[in-house]
This record gives structure tokens, sequence and C-alpha cells, in this order.
């Protein structure tokens, strides 16, 4: 086993989780919010482009485009339906709702996409870095370089804005928002579009890696979780840390121990390090 | 001429218990309206209801006009941006948000057609304690600048009228009339302000006009000069040799 490969791996593997969590961090860090249909999300984004590209022909970028595009109008269907529960910061009711919704959207694109695994076909995926005895590809590259400039991009936006300071502002209190002018439940529409749109940019980005199940759904929401409460709820920089970290920790785990063991391995890291460090990675 | 703010016939309930009965009051441009009573009378629930607003879910009747316009449809949010601002009893400041960003989140209106416009320089000459403040986070004010940086915001929005609720609430004595009497000076700049107090002699420093609420209803209402020796307000409030102080 080549130790500069499992580095190689685990940043592969570690950029798409943290990739796929960037919406999910700031639903639940910035507006306090969950969305157990995340993973069921994810699936739908990387049906949506694969569809697009193979059954309508869009070239890779517009079916991205599409993707992003549906899940947005998706998300702020799903927000609309939930706006109540939101408000009330019901947040037991909203993983029930939301886990729920989550089956559904997973049967729904059983019915309409089929049980049989597709690939989602990029031409950078194909493309191997010509870099001596270790193996990636393009796609690898340009995953992990759109996760850093994804989470740089919505670092500054959340807290170097004013934009940043509102939704600051109606995470930590909507209620009091609503004095300062603020309608409460447009920004809540505004940040569960985003995260849709979010999972949608990543689905299209890291799905073209591995043959696309509509079933895949459940072990995506449960890794997301895993990055997210590693992060320390809520840390942009966190979860970033906590996607690579976890990244790191499969590919080693899958090439030294017991590829089969790799999920529950992750999730017997989890509880070590919330007994540790029961506030995640994060420093703040 | 039309009251810059007035209410008729407020009622609110809580879950069917009455806690405000069937309220009506006006505060005209240019004037400091006081509201005082004892604790649970309904003080809150009256300007909370006026500005739409609550943390509990409160059942409302009646109406409310702001500058003779109809507002009672109107959601908190619309009212705030219709110049109607309210600074909550409580938490009324956002705790991991820095005292530039707290007042960084309130915009004037483009339209400043009949409001009171106040500038941020405007902000800092009224409490120039903000200014040593600005990159601190609201959670780590003390009471008396907690106070002043929700007076702040509110005066950054461009009020038509500025509601306060209990703003001296937790501050030291002294420093009572001294935050009342710098938002006594914006009234004379010709900003309406209907007033919440506990502290009565306070308040009768510095408003125009005092109302008297208990259980719900206004039992007693009238100029300051009137009410300074309203036998109601001096037995329970000020105490007969308060007034002989005062
Ligand atoms: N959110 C709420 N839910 C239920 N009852 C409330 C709520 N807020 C106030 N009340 C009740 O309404 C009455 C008036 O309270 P409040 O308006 O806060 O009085 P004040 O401000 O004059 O002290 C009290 O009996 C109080 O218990
Ligand atoms: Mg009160």
């Amino acid at each position: 086993m080549n130790l500069s490969q499992q580095i190689v791996n685990g940043l592969v593997l570690g950029s798409g989780y943290a990739c796929i969590a960037l919406g999910w961090t700031i639903l639940l860090g910035v507006a306090r919010l969950v969305n157990f249909a995340h993973g069921q999300l994810y699936m739908l984004s990387a049906f949506v482009t694969w569809y697009a590209m193979t059954r309508a022909g869009a070239p890779y970028w517009a079916a991205i485009v599409i993707a992003i595009v549906v899940l947005s109008l998706l998300g702020a269907l799903m927000q609309l339906a939930m706006t109540r529960l939101v408000i009330e910061q019901n947040l037991t009711s909203l993983m029930i709702v939301t886990l729920g919704l989550g089956y559904v959207i997973q049967g729904g694109g059983a019915l309409i996409f089929g049980g049989n695994p597709q690939t989602l076909s990029s031409v950078l995926a194909r493309t191997k870095v010509d870099a001596g005895a270790l193996w990636f590809t393009w796609q690898d590259v340009l995953v992990l370089a759109m996760t850093f400039v994804l989470y740089a991009a919505v670092w500054l936006f959340v807290n170097r804005t004013r934009f940043g300071s509102v939704i600051r502002a109606v995470a930590e209190d909507p209620r009091l928002a609503q004095l300062f002018g603020i309608n409460a439940k447009l920004v809540y529409l505004g940040v569960f579009v985003f995260e849709c749109a979010a999972v949608a940019l990543a689905a299209a980005l890291v799905a073209p890696r591995a043959p696309i199940l509509t079933s895949m759904g459940f072990n995506e929401v449960i890794m997301t979780f895993v990055v997210v409460v590693l992060g320390g709820i809520g840390s942009i920089g966190g979860a970033l840390l906590a996607g690579l970290g976890l990244g790191m920790f499969i590919a080693f785990f899958g090439a030294f121990v017991a590829p089969a063991y790799t999920t529950a391995a992750a999730f017997g890291m989890l509880l070590l390090l919330l007994v540790v460090r029961p506030v995640g990675l994060a420093t703040k | 001429m039309t009251a810059a703010l007035a209410c008729s016939h407020l009622t609110v309930s809580y879950d069917g218990n009455v806690a405000l009965n069937g309220v009506s009051l006006s505060v005209g441009s240019g004037q400091m309206i006081g509201l005082v009573g004892a604790n649970g009378a309904g003080k809150s629930t009256l300007v909370n209801a006026v500005a739409g607003w609550s943390r509990g879910r409160p059942a409302v009747s009646g109406s409310v006009t702001l500058d003779g316009a109809d507002i009672s449809a109107l959601a908190a949010h619309a009212r705030a941006q219709h110049g109607l601002l309210l600074v909550p009893e409580g938490k009324n400041i956002f705790a991991e948000l820095t005292v530039d960003e707290n007042l960084g989140l309130v915009r004037a209106p483009r339209d400043v057609a009949g409001r009171h416009v106040f500038s941020i320089a405007d902000v800092f000459n009224l409490f120039p304690r903000l200014t040593e403040r600005r990159t601190y986070k609201g959670g780590s004010l003390s009471g008396g600048e907690r106070q002043m940086l929700a007076v702040g915001r509110a005066l950054l929005a461009a009020p038509r009228v500025l509601i306060l609720d209990e703003p001296s609430a937790g501050l030291a004595p002294r420093l009572i009339l001294d935050l009342l009497e710098r938002i006594r000076s914006l009234v004379d700049r010709g900003l309406p302000v209907l007033l919440v107090e506990q502290n009565v002699k306070a308040a009768l420093k510095v408003v125009d006009h005092l109302y008297l609420l208990e259980r719900g209803r206004i039992i007693a209402g009238g100029p300051t000069t009137v009410m300074k020796s309203d036998a109601r307000i001096v037995e329970a409030y000020l105490g007969t040799l308060a007034v002989d102080r005062a």
C-alpha cells in the first residue's frame, strides 16, 4: 500500500464529503435548521444531471445548471410547506418531516429513473492526471478546487456581507429580526434554496466518480451528518476540516484495516471525538 | 390633525385569557407619551400588539393606524419597514453580531417623506459610549450599552414613531434619567415616542402625557402636570412624600 496514494485518496474522498456537506452546514449552522432529506436530494440531483445529459443531450455544464434550477425550485416548495415549523424552530417535527420527504423523493426517484445503477459521465472523470504512480482524475482536482472556492466564498458571504449578518441575525432570533424590518420567512426560504442548490452542484461534481443508484441517498445523509457534527454544528471552517479528516480516516481505514466497516468506523470516530471534544472540531 | 400613532379597541388574549381589554390611545406628532402600570398589567402586551409582534401566540383584535394609515393587517417586519419601530422588553439586540453588524442590519427606506431620519453619526453623537464598542459582540455589552444599541438601530430605520418597552430595565438608577433625557432630546426634535416605564418618577420628568394601565385596561390618563398629583399615581407609585420632594 502506497502512503502518498492513500493521502490522495483521502483528499479526494474528503473534499467530496465536504462539498456535499456545504449546504447542510449553512442550513444547520447558520439558520439552525435540519434537512434529513439531504441525501435523497443529492441522489435526485445526480439523476437530474444524468437525465439531462443522457436523455436531453445537454452538455455537462448545462446539466449542472439544470440540476441547480430544478433542486432550487423543489427546495422552495419544501420550505413553503414547512414554513410554520421553521418559524417556530420546531426541530423535532422538521427532522421527521424532512426524513419523510426524503423517502418520498427516494420512492419518486425509483419510479422515474428505475432501480438500475447508472453512470454520470463527465469527460474529466475519465481523464487521469499524469502524476507518476499516483492515481487521480481531473474530476477529483475539480472537486477539490471547487470545494475550497465554495467554502471560502460562503465564509466571506456569511461573515463579511450585510446579507450574511441578516442570515446570522435570523438564525439567532427570528422573532427579534422581524422588529429590524427583516422578513424572516424570506430569509429561511433563501437559505433553504441555497442548501438545495449547493447539494445539486455538489452532486453534479462528486457523483461522476461512481455509479449512481436511487437508493444511495441514505448513505449520503449519514456521511453528511457525521461531517456536520464533527465540524462543530454550524462552523463553516469546521465542516471543511471534518470533511477532509473523514476522507483521510476512511481512506486509511479502508486500505489498512477493513474496507467493509468504514461507515461503522466513521461513527466510532464520531462518538470518540464527541466524548473527548463535545463541541466538535470548531475552535470558536 | 391625525395622530402619529393611534390604536383603538385593542384586545389581546393568550390561550383565551384576556390580557388587554379594549384599549385605545394615541401619540401625537412631537409628543412623548408614557405608559405605566404594575407588573403584568399588560403594558408589553399592548405595545407588542401595536407592533404586530410577540414571542408568544396572542389573539389580537382592534385597529392600529400610523400617520393615518391603517396598518392592522401588516406583519411585524412590514410595520417596522413602514416606520413603526418597537424596541422590545428584554432581549432586543443580537448577541452574536457586533455593534456595527447590529446597526448595519437596518436600512432607512429610499422614500423618507414623513420619517425622522437619523444617520449613524447622529446615533454615535447621542450615545458616544457605543463608538468605543463598535467591534464588540452584542453579548459582551453591559445592560445600558445594549439599550443604547437597541435604540440606535431603531433610529437608523428612520422611524415615524418610536416605541420603547422598559428601556431602563436593569439600569443603575443614576443612568435611568440620563437615558430618558437623551430620548427626550429626540422628541424635542420632532420624533413621537411611546415609552413604557416602570420608574414612574423618572417617566414623569420627561413625558408630556401619561397613561396608567391596570389589569388590561387604561384606568387613568392625562397631561403629566395633572397626572403628577393623581391620587392613584401618587399612592401606588410615588408615595405621598415623593411628590413633595419631586
Ligand atoms: N407570551 C405570553 N403568553 C401567555 N401569557 C402572557 C404572555 N405574555 C404576557 N402574558 C400574560 O399577559 C399579562 C400581561 O403581561 P405583560 O403584557 O407582559 O405585562 P407588563 O408588560 O405590564 O408587565 C400577564 O398576566 C402575563 O402573564
Ligand atoms: Mg412588560
